[in-house]
């Protein structure tokens, strides 16, 4: 339910009023989900229930406000975009072409001047589920094979109408849904390439990219999830060694001017893209073996030894004013 | 009746019946009955993808497709050959893309049995969680499906026999052809994959005493010594520890560092072959596979998780019966028999020329030729021998020419007759009808 429920019977006497109002054809209201409008479960249909429910809250005064927090990938202060080149890029001061660029967020709060935090309601579309979202910011465009031709650069959702100064949220997909099965997941956990199905999860977020050399290529991967899982019970995991959730806070926010930025540049700057330690994957796969992954693990906010989140060390986002790069 | 004495009759009555049009009323999903000796254990199988005639029968054909890869090159079936028990017989595997696994294919045999899928990953605790991996894995690119669901799924859905087998096997879905689909039906056929028909079968569950050799018998008793130790990781009924089936309360997971290597004394393995400390990056993980089923062993050389013994006689000798390898040379030598992190069981031991031999014959009693020649198992794309062998039982009956009317007037499932149609377009033609009538008639039974 949105807000409170009121008396039902008083909705049902509003509901009663409606139902014998002239009812001319008219062409489908949509929501802001893109949903047909009073279809609050999402399944293609408005029931009565959705409608004495609507009414209860039109009449309880619901005053939740619809929030749009935009996403920006950059690579320092150029736009991201499929196949295009960067220069000096990391450690190594690389020429560098990105792949592909998505992750998955979730438990995202609105915070307040007095450091109270309030969750975003999500609006439930292809993107987003339960509190998880999917950002996409590869178009499929060569290099992107992997891709899809959709992007999502934003978060939509729900607060109560307030002063916000800020936002919080935790990079990765959260644990009861990291290890569900992925082959019958929703939407956006059903996309097989963030299946991370040889350790039981998703990939949290993925890069893929290319290191142009002298006369050559190099691949540079970043494939972030939860390692070490285990089951507790049958079929049940209960738990892993390595979480590898960022938990992300962003001060001096303002959703109306302001956007996030999530700035690869940042987060590859003190990576050495042109070296890979031997036998591992080329780049990061969240391996505690390659050492290749720390300067990445730890800009991203998570502690590289035990996993676990430490967001002073995050360098990935940063807020910026909606209107300049 | 007795088909063939009447056949022009029988190909009326035929005409007829397809003329009935070929609207399909609804119809249940036939429960699979697995075909076992008495004894012989039931595997388990998820209360959520419960084994039938229609899911069996639709995972074959997908098993053998190589529309199955990104680049439709491969299938599951390019790694896991019946004629070699499911594997391939390469040292390791090689994906759609030309990507080297570091791992060998594991035989699939009796794969239903298994507790824990793969060779070191204790995550993969049921083949529906196990498939994603070479169908969706980029580390390393086995079929090389990731990204690629919406194209696969398209594939299948141009086809009319996968439509109809789709429909039939997953018939509350309402989109029947999806990921989880394709999942679940070639979870059930890998399910099918039973290998019971070995001497040892015979002699043990079939309780036929002239089964095994004298040889054989003698290698038995040598197996299950405390002098070799074999049987403690390779015991119960099907060859290893990590097995379960109806009935067993608890699923067993077993891994064990073999001493396959020691590089630095302290019992490490090549680095990306590490076993399950890749997974639980615990370090006393370091080396720990699973030790896989010994049934149809002679048919999948080379050896070991990273294919780098050629024979069985040396994985004997050289591997075992010394306590662990010696690796002389090259960046990974060192003495597996050092090593500290091996298994307490592999201790080694000294046999004699006549014992060599009597093992080797026992553990070639453990291959079912049945298993790899067994239609039900084969390629479906293969061109059909008896048309009218729509259980593939290779025995055209008259029951079997009764089945394949049936579905061709769609009151019985395709999963009961895919020999029948021949153009493999989901329907079965009165031409195809008489087609399997003649086989029959020509004498394929």
């Amino acid at each position: 339910m949105l807000c409170g429920v009121r008396s039902g019977g008083l909705a049902m006497a509003a509901l009663a009023f409606l139902l014998l109002l002239p009812r001319p054809v008219a062409a489908v209201v949509l929501d802001y989900g893109g949903r047909c409008l009073g279809d609050a479960n999402g399944d293609g249909r408005v029931t009565s229930d959705e409608l004495v429910g609507a009414v209860n809250n039109s009449l309880a005064g619901c005053d939740e406000v619809l929030v749009t927090l935009d996403f920006r990938a950059q690579v320092g202060d150029l736009p991201f975009a499929c196949g295009q080149s960067y220069q000096d890029v990391g450690l190594s001061h690389s020429h560098w072409v990105p792949a592909d660029l998505r992750f998955y967020i979730h438990g995202i709060r609105m915070l307040k001047a007095d450091h109270s935090e309030q969750p975003v309601r999500l609006v439930q579309d292809i993107w987003q589920n339960d509190d998880t979202v999917l950002l996409d910011f590869e178009n499929k465009n060569p290099p992107c094979n992997d891709g899809t031709p959709q992007t999502n650069t934003s978060v939509r959702g729900f607060v109560p109408a307030g002063e916000y100064t800020g936002v919080r949220f935790i990079l990765g997909v959260p644990f009861d849904k990291n290890h569900q099965d992925s082959s019958s997941a929703p939407s956006p956990l059903n996309l097989t390439s963030l299946f991370w199905s040889w350790q039981g999860g998703y990939k949290f977020l993925r890069i893929d990219s290319f290191i142009v050399l002298e006369d050559d290529f190099a691949e540079f991967r970043v494939h972030l999830g939860s390692t070490g899982c285990r089951y507790g019970r049958p079929l049940e995991v209960a738990g892993c060694k390595w979480a590898n959730r960022g938990d992300v806070v962003l001060t001096e926010f303002d959703p109306n001017a302001d956007v996030i930025v999530a700035d690869l540049a940042a987060l590859l700057a003190d990576s050495d893209l042109t070296s890979n330690v031997p036998n591992t994957a080329p780049g990061c796969m969240s391996d505690r073996e390659d050492t290749d992954c720390e300067p990445v693990v730890r800009n991203l906010g998570i502690d590289f030894d035990d996993g676990f989140s430490s967001p002073a060390t995050q360098k990935f986002f940063r807020v910026a004013p909606a209107s300049q790069p | 009746m007795r088909i063939g004495s009447r056949p022009h009759l029988f190909t009326a009555a035929l005409l007829a019946l397809a003329a009935m049009a070929l609207n399909a009323p609804a119809h249940a999903l036939e429960p699979y009955v697995f075909d076992l000796p008495q004894r012989f254990p039931i595997p388990k199988v998820p209360d959520d993808n419960p084994m039938t005639v229609e899911g069996v029968g639709l995972g074959r054909v997908l098993f053998y497709d190589t529309r199955l890869s990104g680049n439709q090159t491969q299938s599951c079936a390019s790694c896991h050959q019946q004629a070699h028990a499911f594997t391939d017989g390469l040292p390791v595997a090689v994906g759609s893309t030309g990507q080297f696994h570091p791992r060998n294919s594991m035989s699939l045999t009796n794969i239903a049995y298994s507790t824990v899928l793969a060779w070191a990953n204790p995550l993969l605790v049921q083949l529906e969680k196990q498939i994603p991996v070479p169908m969706f894995g980029e580390t390393p690119v086995e079929l090389g499906l990731a990204g690629k669901e919406n194209e696969l799924l398209e594939r299948l859905n141009r086809d009319p026999r996968y439509r109809r087998l789709f429909a039939e096997a997953f018939p509350v879905a309402d989109d029947p052809i999806s990921v989880a689909s394709v999942v679940r039906a070639i979870a059930s056929f890998c399910r099918t994959l039973i290998s019971n028909h070995s001497a040892f079968d015979d002699y043990y569950y079939r309780f036929d005493d002239a089964a095994l050799s004298e040889s054989a018998l003698r290698g038995n008793d040598l197996f299950f010594t405390e002098r070799l130790e074999c049987f403690h990781c390779h015991g119960g009924v099907n060859f290893s520890a990590s097995t379960t089936f109806v009935g067993k309360a608890f699923d067993e997971v077993q891994y064990d560092n073999n001493g396959l290597y020691n590089i630095d004394g302290a019992g490490a393995f090549p680095p990306n072959n590490r076993g399950i400390m890749e997974i639980t990056g615990d370090s006393r993980d370091m080396g720990r596979f699973k030790a896989p089923t010994l049934r149809n062993i002679e048919l999948t050389a080379p050896y070991m998780h990273d294919g780098s013994m050629a024979t069985l006689e040396s994985v004997l000798i050289d591997q075992y019966g010394h306590g662990g390898r010696l690796t002389t040379e090259g960046p990974y030598a060192g003495d597996g028999s050092a090593s500290p992190l091996k298994s307490q069981f592999v201790r080694g031991f000294t046999l004699s020329e006549q014992e060599k031999a009597d093992v080797l014959e026992f553990l070639h009693a453990l291959t079912d030729e049945t298993f790899i020649t067994d239609l039900r198992l084969s390629d479906p794309f293969l061109a059909t021998l008896c048309r009218a062998d729509c259980d593939l039982d290779e025995e055209a009956t008259p029951a079997d020419l009764r089945t394949a009317v049936e579905t061709a007037l769609g009151t019985q499932t395709l999963a009961h007759c895919l020999p029948a149609d021949e153009s493999a377009d989901g329907a079965i033609t009165v031409e195809e009808l008489v087609a399997a009538v003649k086989d029959r008639m020509g004498g394929c039974s």
